[in-house]
């Protein structure tokens, strides 16, 4: 029961987060590699990951079994448990990027003056106790994050669509094609969604139309994030590489800010409870990997290792941003392309065993 | 020694105060009986009435049978042990005693000082009814009665508190609530043993699977019309005898921005006010962390024409902008405990002198600034907009406040997530504290933070798992 998930929950999960995560510093260096063709960089990532989102929610249709049940019934238990366990690291990767982000950002929206780390890590006490619940709190979640996240971004969208400048995207295409593949390569690491299809598999009952439900929320997503993009550049145009956390500054021309003061910061405020829910998923899904790969089911042990590692990863790495993030960027990419996209679409060569009736 | 008098004996060595009474009387043919009842809290005049005057005038020799068809009384059932005797003596009725019978009989003359039905001080109605529950639960049970008159509505008188014996009664509809709900709930109550239950916020501890929460885990009512419309929708009451607040299980959240007279207003009007409502909960317990916050770390939260103001009313106080909330706060807390507590001929007095003396003094002195006095006044009531829910959000708005003078705005954020994780969690009997929100149910939000009209809340809710769903059937044009 503590982890069922709903395919509606899946779909907001697939809407909410994939936009959120990438919000903060995805615009800029994506402005920064491929200039006024950014959505096709974005576009490009986008198309890769639908397909590989629609491939795993069809394997769906296909199998009652969980990941870890597939795996296990094909090569066994122990090479299961060996697969989440890389899966665990692979989280704690994925994981990495979007936390130092959040401080970043942060230290950035929340605060006149810098403030010092520990500040930031006291959101620990939230990640702690998230990622000790199951994919019943992440579907619930996401549940009543929605609201939230439609709310604060159609406030944050319609107080910088009128600032745009469309001529900015002219002339289109003008970025070499190569230059444009290499700024797709370089933000790779920011698609880890297919991975978390594939934990949320078996956990949920599949239903007529369903994979087709799920890519369309990661597409809805992905067009939430293209429309930012395209706000983002539009607004900015050539100076847009050295906006960093556009979302919190996109807002600031709106005429009424002058009379009312900063009310884009309340819808900001309210997005960043959504940002969180999003940066801690990571750390759920390998608590969860963890859990499968020891058998060892004290959930709350590994939220406080997994979480303890992170707080000295963020520590070690405090000053290090740039560093930690060109190395993500050059040479993490093959190992995300690995695991959110080979490993997604190989599953389909696992046996299968067939759907229950009931769940028909 | 003859029996009536052992009977009599056996009931005076276990209740030997001087308030349990013994009446006893002969009849015509010189039959010997004795009343035995508590002083205060049995009715003297209907013994007489119903009792005495019957058996007084009985011509020929009585049997206990024959005794209990004389009785003009209602409610008269047999007694055999003397500790029953005891008990239901103790408990307001009398007990009569025939001499040469072993046996004896119950007499329903309970009858204890309460106050008469009245509108509740905290469920005050503009539109509908204005009955509110007292402290007996007989009268209690009458007002559901009177409203629920359905062959399916069940009552089971539970008894709690080793000392007190305090009853309980345990309502449900039967073919509406979820299978077993209210076996589960009479185990939970049985499972605690305590001395007394002075009120029924104690069996609302002993209900809940987390009594140290800060968030409750059942709904109250003060007003039988909500009781009974609790109850419809698939909840289970109780009504705890000596308290006029009934309570209710399984629990939402979403029910506490509800009120009564949104069901008897127009739709629209409602749905404002419940989202007013929503808003005044977050401002109310937001509103001073985000202003202490704001000026400790983020100036540009407030507007500038604001910020000037706010600037030029703070400058020279002595107090950190935090400090000078926090004792806002703690002065505004007193106020409402002392207003609370103290003798109404007092409360004039102590208003003009904690609206004037402690307000504005303290801010023509320069030791609290007027936004502060504002913002803390505003917050107090907002919060007052969902009452039932002040003891929590009180307390969330401390917690707040201290995270946002020590951390800042991003610790208001975080705690918020925290609490919402926290809350999707929760359960109240399986049903989910958050629902219909989280998990999402569609049926459901007709009558949530939206108050649709009549004819959209055909099915009762579903996070309830109501057997019988339908609670309304439409007629030809209606709905249309």
């Amino acid at each position: 029961m503590e982890n069922k998930i709903s395919v509606r929950q899946i779909c907001f999960i697939m809407l909410m987060y994939t936009a959120v995560s990438k919000l903060i510093l995805y615009p800029t260096v994506l402005s920064y590699e491929s200039g006024r063709d950014l959505l096709f960089s974005a576009l490009l990532d986008f198309a890769v990951q639908g397909v590989i989102i629609w491939a795993v929610s069809f394997l769906c249709s296909r199998t009652d079994k969980t990941f870890f049940g597939l795996i296990e019934s094909t090569f066994g238990n122990i090479f299961a448990r060996v697969i989440y366990g890389l899966f665990a690291l692979f989280f704690i990767i994925c994981a990495v990027i979007p936390f130092m982000e959040q401080k970043l950002y942060v230290h950035s929206i929340f605060y006149d003056t810098l403030p010092s780390l520990p500040l930031f890590l006291s959101v620990m006490f939230f990640t702690v106790y998230a990622a000790c619940k199951g994919f019943r709190n992440i579907g619930r979640c996401a549940d009543i994050c929605l609201p939230i996240f439609a709310i604060s971004i159609i406030f944050i969208f319609s107080m910088s669509v009128g600032e745009a400048d469309w001529s900015n995207f002219l002339p289109v295409m003008k970025t070499p094609p190569a230059k444009v593949f290499s700024a797709s390569l370089a933000t790779v690491f920011r698609f880890f969604e297919p991975c978390w299809l594939l934990m949320f598999m078996g956990h949920f009952k599949y239903g007529k139309g369903d994979a087709a439900k799920i890519t369309l929320s990661y597409v809805v997503g992905a067009l939430i994030v293209m429309l930012f993009l395209a706000l983002f550049y539009g607004v900015y145009g050539d100076i847009a590489c050295s906006r960093q956390f556009a979302i919190a500054k996109i807002s600031l021309f709106f005429p009424a800010i002058d009379l009312v003061g900063r009310i884009d910061l309340i819808a900001l405020y309210a997005l960043e409870i959504v940002m969180l829910f999003a940066m801690v998923i990571n750390v759920q899904m390998c608590v969860h990997c963890f859990v499968k790969c020891t058998g060892y089911e004290n959930r709350a042990v590994w939220s406080v290792a997994v979480n303890g590692v992170l707080v000295i990863l963020l520590l070690t790495l405090n000053t290090k941003f740039n560093a930690v993030y060109n190395v993500w960027a050059k040479w993490m990419w093959i190992v995300f392309i690995i695991f959110a996209n080979i490993i997604p679409l190989l599953a389909w060569a696992l046996k299968k065993g067939g759907r229950k009736e009931e769940a028909k | 020694m003859n029996i009536l008098q052992k009977n009599i004996k056996s009931v005076k060595d276990v209740l030997t105060s001087q308030d349990i009474l013994v009446f006893e009387f002969d009849s015509l043919n010189g039959k010997r009986f004795a009343a035995i009842y508590a002083d205060g809290i049995a009715d003297k005049q209907l013994l007489g009435e119903l009792v005495v005057k019957p058996l007084r005038s009985a011509a020929q020799d009585i049997k206990l049978d024959a005794v209990k068809r004389l009785l003009a009384s209602p409610e008269v059932k047999d007694g055999k042990e003397i500790s029953d005797a005891i008990k239901e003596v103790s408990d307001g009725n009398a007990v009569l005693f025939v001499d040469g019978e072993k046996d004896f009989i119950i007499i329903g003359l309970k009858n204890p000082p309460g106050r008469t039905v009245a509108e509740p001080p905290t469920q005050i109605a503009v539109k509908g009814p204005r009955e509110g529950f007292t402290e007996d639960i007989k009268t209690n049970l009458g007002l559901v009665r009177k409203r629920l008159k359905s062959d399916k509505l069940k009552i089971k008188m539970l008894k709690t508190g080793k000392k007190s014996e305090t009853a309980v009664a345990m309502i449900y509809i039967d073919g509406v609530c979820a299978d077993g709900l209210p076996e589960r709930i009479e185990k939970q109550i049985a499972s605690n043993e305590i001395d007394i239950v002075p009120d029924s916020s104690y069996v609302a501890k002993f209900i809940s699977k987390k009594p140290r929460s800060l968030f409750k885990r059942n709904g109250t009512a003060e007003k039988p019309d909500i009781f009974c419309a609790k109850v419809c929708e698939g909840r289970v009451g109780l009504i705890v005898d000596g308290s006029p607040i009934a309570l209710t299980v399984p629990y939402m959240v979403t029910e506490d921005l509800q009120s009564s007279e949104d069901y008897y207003a127009l739709t629209y009007r409602s749905t404002i006010v419940r989202i007013l409502r929503v808003l005044s909960l977050l401002v109310g317990i937001l509103l001073p962390a985000l202003y202490v916050s704001a000026q400790l770390f983020k100036i540009q939260l407030i507007p500038f024409q604001l910020l000037l103001k706010i600037s030029s009313s703070v400058s020279g106080l002595p107090l950190s902008p935090s400090i000078e909330m926090f004792l806002t706060l703690f002065i505004l807390e007193v106020l409402i405990e002392a207003s609370i507590r103290m003798p109404n001929y007092v409360v004039l007095a102590m208003s003009v002198v904690g609206a004037l003396v402690l307000g504005d003094t303290a801010v023509k002195a320069g030791i609290i600034s007027t936004p502060a006095i504002i913002i803390i006044a505003f917050s107090a009531i907002c919060l007052y907009t969902t009452p039932d829910l002040v003891e929590t959000t009180t307390t969330l708005r401390w917690i707040f406040l201290i995270l946002a003078g020590s951390i800042g705005p991003f610790a208001v954020v975080a705690f918020s997530a925290f609490i919402l994780c926290y809350l999707v969690t929760e359960q109240s009997y399986g049903v989910p504290l958050m629902a219909p929100f989280a998990p999402l149910i569609k049926n459901d939000l007709y009558d949530s933070m939206v108050k649709a009209n009549l004819y959209k809340l055909k099915n009762r809710p579903q996070a309830f798992k109501a057997k019988d769903r339908v609670r309304l059937k439409t007629g030809v044009n209606n709905g249309k």
